[in-house]
């Protein structure tokens, strides 16, 4: 009964400060470039206002993929907030990516399609920096367990400060921000139109920025791991790692997708296994 | 629910034009103006937009993109003229290839006249447009939980202009998917269709004192022929077509066979009849480009 209390806490809490957040970016980013900026809940407004808008479709099964997409989102979110394998975590949230992507694909517009495949490109290179951020946890902690990651007694930053660096480098490309906001982004980048969401429209479009949502509270939960031993400080210090990528998302244009493959491969290859080498050497 | 106020997202497209009106929706956005404060968002993308601004007049080239970006937004949807030119064709009205203002071949909400059309006019158009959105969703609504009342009744001869403008708009889109342009409904003349009425009965949709759907049928030994059923544009989806296709078969209560005919490509039309419980019987080439099929009902069949 204590975990199904658990679970729905976390499937309505989640969105609730993804959406908040996403205002909070919106305020902030507006302005980083003396604007006023939209309302605070102005994501809330926009989903609302999405989901009573007419559902207009290419194809009658791509929406069915955006559905799975948003399920196994709030299934990774589920299963990191209530403490569970980390490696599962990744890999889930993998497969929500790859339906998102086939989306994409099956829409099969142009720009929908240029945008899957970016989408695919960017998923081939944040996932070994995503990886390591859990091979690292799990040579300094010996868990894969999320709940058993926390718990354990030192600020985990101390031991992978490469493996940050590395994780911290493909955040850009998870958060869907500049420089490497490549298949989709939220600004007014149109020379591809939408990329990845151009077809969906409607409760889609909606499912798509709720998982959207989902998607950045679990990515700032893999921050908090880093910091976890102190709580205050962690989350002070998660929220002053979103204002960093705030700051970059207004500050750099975008990267060209050869750039951002071959440079978090290189980062993630350097500073990553740099790190976790050390650390095995460091230990015998 | 209000969302429609807080959160109208914008495409704008520029026409024949200057471009001097185009720069100024695009001074919207800037830091000055910041039209995001009020949720508007400029999305480049149809599927996305809510509010349609065009700039510029129409001309014969730009006619189909207008026309294709609208029908590409979801519903409810506005479009907002902005600028002389956009408004009534302004200084390019006498030139050869510009057929007019965005009304030519949008209904436009809203006039912002200006040359040019300055930001704060820009904004002040936009929001009368947020207003119009709200109003739209609610008739939507309305007509979809059936809280307006559908009237069905037969149509007079003082009726026919209407019923011909309706003819017209309704077999745009049949005309697009052909790329035929010279349908027989799109060439019937007034005089035509009066004389029509002379051997058909007419039946009209009545929504909000006017006339939204038509259809005709005439006897002939025992068979009742269906033709030209349409809907408008607006009110199709809700219902009217399955309305009047019923109460033309009560209005023929002698008939035991009901024929009727669609173009081959028209998908929509032949699942309409499907439904309805026709069957395809034949088709037969009549042009180039078109075949016809007919479908045919039975009430007999339908009674065991």
């Amino acid at each position: 009964m204590n975990i199904l209390i658990k679970i729905l806490f976390v499937i309505i809490i989640v969105p609730l400060a993804g959406g908040i957040l996403a205002g909070l970016d919106r305020k902030v980013t507006a302005r980083m470039q003396a604007r006023k900026g939209p309302p605070l809940l102005q994501p809330f407004y926009d989903v609302f206002k999405l989901l009573q808008k007419e559902n207009l479709v290419v194809r009658c099964s791509q929406n069915f993929y955006i559905y799975y997409f948003l399920f196994f989102v709030i299934f990774t979110v589920v299963l990191f907030f209530t403490g569970g394998d980390l490696l599962l975590v990744i890999f889930a949230l993998a497969l929500a990516g790859i339906f998102f992507v086939l989306a994409g694909f099956k829409a099969s517009s142009p720009y929908s399609l240029i945008g899957a495949q970016r989408e695919l490109l960017q998923i081939v290179s944040y996932e070994p920096a995503v990886i390591l951020v859990a091979a690292g946890m799990y040579v300094v902690t010996k868990s894969f367990y999320v709940a058993q990651i926390i718990a354990f007694d030192q600020p985990l930053i101390k031991f992978l400060p490469g493996i940050f660096f590395a994780f911290l480098y493909i955040l850009a490309m998870k958060l869907r921000k500049s420089p490497f906001d490549l298949s989709t982004s939220h600004h007014a980048h149109q020379e591809l139109v939408k990329g990845i969401t151009t077809e969906f429209s409607g409760r889609a479009l909606a499912a798509i920025e709720i998982a959207h949502w989902y998607e950045n509270i679990l990515i700032m939960g893999l921050v908090y791991l880093f910091f976890a031993s102190n709580i205050a400080f962690g989350i002070i210090l998660t929220l002053a790692v979103y204002f960093l990528m705030m700051l970059v998302d207004n500050t750099f244009a975008r990267f060209k997708w050869q750039h951002a493959l071959g440079s978090s491969w290189l980062v993630a290859l350097i500073c990553g296994i740099g790190n976790i080498i050390i650390l095995v050497a460091l230990k015998r | 629910m209000p969302y429609f106020k807080k959160s109208p997202w914008i495409i704008h497209y520029d026409g024949s034009s200057c471009n001097g009106c185009d720069i100024e929706v695009l001074a919207c956005l800037t830091p000055v103006y910041d039209v995001e404060r009020l949720g508007i968002i400029n999305t480049g993308n149809p599927k996305h937009a809510d509010i349609f601004l065009v700039t510029g007049s129409i001309n014969e080239q730009n006619r189909e993109v207008v026309q294709n970006i609208y029908e590409q937004m979801p519903d409810p949807k506005v479009v907002v003229a902005i600028g002389i030119c956009a408004t009534s064709g302004g200084i390019f009205a006498e030139c050869y290839n510009v057929m007019g203002g965005v009304n030519k071949v949008l209904p436009v909400d809203v006039y912002v006249p200006g040359c040019a059309a300055r930001p704060e006019a820009i904004i002040d158009g936009i929001s009368a447009a947020i207003k119009i959105l709200d109003e739209k969703r609610k008739r939507t609504k309305e007509i979809q939980s059936g809280k307006v009342p559908l009237l069905i009744e037969p149509a007079v001869l003082s009726d026919a202009p209407q019923i011909l403008d309706l003819q017209r708009l309704a077999y745009q889109s049949e005309a697009e998917l052909y790329n035929d342009f010279t349908l027989s409904p799109l060439r019937q003349t007034l005089e035509e269709l009066q004389k029509d009425f002379e051997s058909n009965l007419f039946l009209k949709a009545i929504m909000d004192g006017k006339i939204i759907g038509a259809v005709r049928a005439y006897e002939a030994k025992g068979t009742c022929f269906i033709d030209r059923l349409v809907v408008h544009p607006q009110y199709q989806n809700f219902g009217v077509g399955s309305k009047l296709i019923n109460e033309i078969e009560l209005r023929f209560p002698v008939c035991r066979r009901f024929e009727s005919f669609s173009g081959h490509k028209s998908k929509r039309n032949i699942d309409f009849y499907t439904r309805h419980g026709y069957k395809k019987f034949k088709s037969e080439k009549v042009s180039e480009k078109r075949d016809r099929i007919y479908l045919e009902k039975n009430k007999t069949e339908e009674k065991q």
